[in-house]
């Protein structure tokens, strides 16, 4: 494959991605204008390494694993801090333990309150649930794209999910009040 | 199954990843277990409500284009299109060679004086935003990566004639994070490079014959802000995608103190 070619390739595959790669980008870096930046940084990244994309593999996948480390690059010299919040250890033992609140009050929630529940999950699981709920991504291609164990991706689900039920049935509860 | 091992597996449940064997399992035990049939609900509340195409964000508008002039060499349909599929009749090579002689003559013979003066610069601002594309595609952004002007400047002698000037402006938002050879205009010249935010300027400078100091150019083209100065025998050529005002507050740094 010549330049031109390869260059056409990268254009046809990768420019309709960019609704995905600027949505992943918006979640993980939380404002707008950041995302803008990684995106764009994600694409020079991936015309740089594109040799490295073998035909046939995910695409979407790959690119989505070109912007997911971008966005950890930046947020790394960003706030350190943000990547670090995490939950509490025993956050597992509480979900058996703990009765859950009534489907009803999270069931209500607004666009604008599950946004800000999503903000507010640490990095790790707020990327996982960007990538299955708003990208449908399968588990193994959020495997492939945050690098970690398919047994992590489910866990992380799992709590990430919990946490929004949370904190939407907590928010629903105090505007009742 | 007991209820422990049905919340490991109850996502994957609801998501269809599941083999049908753990599947039917995980089934079972939800028709018998009222705690884990409620834990399923809340389970299903939640992904119900991300369902909603609204939680998405919309791409902002300019983004396409920004990105567009980040990856100049992609744009090439046009011209592939035109080479594919555009046939010229057999007398248009000769006429368009003719007629591009015929605009050459002119230019060679009905310049008026300026007008190379002010090409000189465009073509120049011209060479060095190549020079930051390519930088920025072919992962040779930095020969000597470092944050210390005092590694930098060492590292260019020996490999260029002249010593360029090198500071740090870290402090106001202008971080040194290195340097390279590069080559503009038929020479060699020192690249600094400079990070801002996620940003990328590149400092271009090489020795002027005179000393001539003069106020800054600027130049804008494909997205890109060049600003070109003189000062203290040397000649300077930022270019960078930030925007005019960013880079102008980068020049000013650099005109300040020495």
């Amino acid at each position: 494959m010549n330049d031109e070619q390869s260059r056409t390739r990268f254009k046809t595959l990768l420019l309709p991605l960019m609704s995905d790669a600027y949505n992943l980008a918006r979640w993980l870096m939380k404002n707008q204008e950041d995302a803008e930046d990684t995106v764009q940084e994600s694409y020079l990244r991936a015309f740089r390494f594109f040799g490295s994309f073998h035909e046939g593999t995910n695409c979407r996948a790959w690119f989505l694993r070109v912007v997911r480390n971008t966005c950890y690059t930046a947020l790394g010299s960003r706030d350190v801090k943000d990547k670090q919040v995490s939950l509490d250890s025993e956050a597992d033992e509480i979900e058996d333990s703990a009765p859950l609140p009534p489907v009803s009050l999270a069931k209500k929630a607004t666009v604008e309150a599950v946004r800000e529940a999503v903000a507010a999950l640490p990095v790790d699981f707020r990327e996982v649930v960007v990538l299955r709920e708003l990208q449908g991504l399968s588990y193994k291609e959020i495997s492939d794209v945050s690098g970690v164990p398919l047994g992590t991706v489910m866990s992380r689900l799992a709590r990430a999910r919990h946490l929004l039920y949370l904190i939407l049935s907590d928010r629903k509860q105090r505007e009742e009040l | 199954m007991n209820c422990q091992e049905c919340h490991e597996y109850i996502d994957a449940y609801i998501d269809n990843e599941l083999d049908v064997a753990a599947a039917i399992v995980v089934k079972q035990h939800l028709r018998d277990c009222a705690k884990c049939q409620q834990l399923l609900e809340s389970r299903k509340v939640v992904v119900a409500l991300l369902k909603n195409p609204e939680i998405s964000f919309e791409v902002p508008d300019a983004l396409f284009g920004k990105i567009q002039s980040v990856l100049p060499a992609v744009r090439s349909d046009v011209k592939r299109r035109w080479g594919g599929r555009f046939f010229m009749p057999w007398f248009a090579v000769p006429l368009a060679l003719a007629a591009t002689i015929a605009v050459m003559l002119g230019l060679v013979f009905l310049n008026p004086g300026g007008m190379f003066d002010r090409s000189r610069g465009n073509a120049l601002a011209q060479d060095v935003i190549s020079s930051h594309v390519r930088s920025l595609l072919a992962t040779h952004l930095l020969d000597v990566p470092s944050t210390d002007q005092h590694t930098v400047k060492p590292w260019f002698d020996g490999k260029i004639k002249f010593s360029p000037p090198i500071r740090d402006f870290a402090d106001q938002g202008f971080r040194l994070i290195g340097g390279r050879l590069d080559y503009i205009n038929g020479r060699e010249v020192a690249a600094l490079v400079y990070q801002r935010r996620l940003h990328i300027i590149n400092l271009f400078i090489w020795p002027l014959e005179s000393s001539r100091n003069t106020a800054a150019e600027s130049f804008a083209k494909d997205g890109y802000n060049v600003l070109h100065w003189d000062r203290d025998g040397f000649e300077f050529w930022a270019v960078s995608d930030v925007s005019a005002e960013d880079l102008k507050a980068f020049a000013g740094l650099e005109m300040q103190q020495s």
